[in-house]
């Protein structure tokens, strides 16, 4: 089994990723709040489902992104 | 029976099952006589030697089986098979009556008579007549009397009353209560001509089926939650699926009517369980569920905001679309879950604390104020909804029977 070498700059692409997600996730709840009119301490109360909803946007994003790794793969290997 | 103790001040007739209660009767005994140890009989004798001031000394059954059975839980105590030896004996102070319904009245009057303190398995008498010269004998003989209706000792019932009679949930609005089974009511008999000793529910000689053996503890749940009596009662009675020689009813469905209009039902059917028993106060800004002692709000607080969101997107992807639309929405019940209103869990029934009050009262010589009152009601009522069912109309409360 070879040795994974992640670079910092791969970490700090993913980091910035996670980071998107959440600020995605936080502004959903805002939407929310706003929309259904509830108490703004939601903000912070609702945070746990916050992160549940960025863990699931990022994992979204991963399989966005797998897609179009195997599409460029394919054009590659087609040239 | 912590609970208990919480609700004692608002509730007088608890105060024999709070520690306060129990330390006030400690080193005391009561010596009670068993008369009808079967099933239930034998329940209460469970319950009772876990009392520390309850002392079995007699029990009497004229089925030896039955008397084998108690017996064999308290072998010290004294064996009669007539009740009348049992009540002639000095060292009784209390009996506690468990036998068939049509025995209730003769053996509590004659209880009475030999100066004996009474504890008499509900439903009270066989008849409204018979419940009214009880409640008076019981009450002129200046002995204690209670009547096995449980709930009015069971911490969940009181603490949720309370609160409606308050009006904490707005003004009572309908009282449902039902009892659904799938079962044929029957126990096993070793010899055919024990069928009628044995499962004396099922004959009108002995019974009045569903209603006095089920409906005589719900009722009690609209005149204890409105504080008055209905002043009609219409409704049907049949046997709809065992038809098996029985004489009482095995489906019945009645409708109470209170002064201010609001209605209280009571439904049994024992050829279809899936309902179990519910007991429910529905009150104009909530439902509440007295058997599960849960509160359903009518207008519970809202989910969260993104709760709500998330709700709402499940449901576009999730949901059927119509093909062609209905023209009108079916009010779907509540997906509510409610909350629990009991702040701690409490277990049983009521029945060790009503034990528990009644050897208190015994040993003080007090009778709790309403605990008989509430029984007779409950048991007339019952008795006066089985009369409806058989005579086919509405029947008015009748006066002469207002205490």
């Amino acid at each position: 089994m070879k040795d994974t070498v992640i670079t910092a700059k791969v970490k700090r692409r993913e980091i910035s990723l996670a980071a998107g997600c959440f600020l995605a996730a936080f502004l959903v709840n805002v939407y929310a709040i706003i929309r259904f009119g509830t108490p703004w301490t939601e903000m912070f109360t609702q945070i746990g489902y916050v992160i549940v909803l960025s863990v699931i946007i990022y994992a979204v994003v991963w399989v966005i992104r797998l897609c179009i790794m195997a599409v460029m793969a394919l054009i590659r290997r087609g040239r | 029976m912590g609970a208990a103790g919480l609700l004692a001040s608002s509730v007088p007739w608890l105060k024999g099952c709070t520690p306060a209660g129990q330390e006030e009767i400690s080193g005391e005994k009561v010596r009670i006589g068993i008369i009808g140890p079967g099933s239930r009989g034998r329940f209460h004798i469970d319950n009772l030697l876990k009392i520390p001031q309850a002392e079995i000394v007699a029990l009497c059954d004229n089925y030896k089986a039955n008397l084998d059975k108690a017996s064999a839980k308290v072998p010290s105590a004294r064996r009669y098979d007539d009740y009348r030896k049992l009540l002639e004996d000095k060292e009784v102070d209390a009996v506690v009556i468990a036998t068939p319904l049509n025995l209730h009245y003769r053996m509590t009057v004659d209880a009475f008579s030999a100066g004996k303190n009474v504890f008499c398995e509900k439903a009270m008498a066989y008849t409204m007549e018979e419940c009214l010269d009880m409640y008076r004998k019981g009450r002129a003989s200046g002995k204690i009397f209670f009547v096995g209706q449980q709930r009015l000792f069971d911490p969940k019932y009181i603490m949720i009353m309370d609160s409606v009679r308050k009006g904490e949930f707005g003004p009572v609005v309908n009282v449902r209560n039902y009892w659904f089974r799938n079962n044929d009511w029957r126990r096993s008999v070793p010899s055919p001509d024990l069928e009628r000793h044995i499962n004396w529910r099922l004959y009108r000689e002995y019974s009045r089926g569903l209603m006095t053996e089920l409906a005589c503890h719900q009722l009690q749940n609209g005149t204890w939650a409105l504080g008055m009596l209905p002043q009609q009662v219409m409704g049907t009675g049949s046997i709809i699926y065992w038809k098996d020689g029985r004489e009482v009813f095995d489906s019945v469905s009645t409708i109470y009517t209170f002064p201010n209009g609001v209605n209280m039902t009571f439904e049994s059917v024992i050829s279809n369980k899936h309902f179990g028993m519910g007991e429910q106060i529905l009150c104009k800004d909530a439902t509440i569920d007295l058997a599960s002692g849960r509160l359903y709000a009518e207008n519970p607080k809202p989910r969260s905001g993104i709760r709500q969101l998330v709700g709402e997107i499940e449901q576009g992807i999730f949901s059927s679309s119509a093909f062609a639309g209905t023209s009108w929405n079916a009010e779907s019940a509540s997906a509510d879950s409610g909350i629990s209103i009991m702040p701690e869990a409490v277990e049983g029934d009521g029945s060790l604390e009503m034990m528990q009050a009644f050897c208190h009262s015994v040993l003080t010589g007090e009778q709790p104020p309403h605990v008989l009152e509430e029984a007779y009601y409950g048991s007339v009522l019952c008795l006066l909804g089985d009369e409806a069912l058989l005579q086919k109309k509405i029947l008015e409360f009748p006066e002469e029977f207002r205490l």
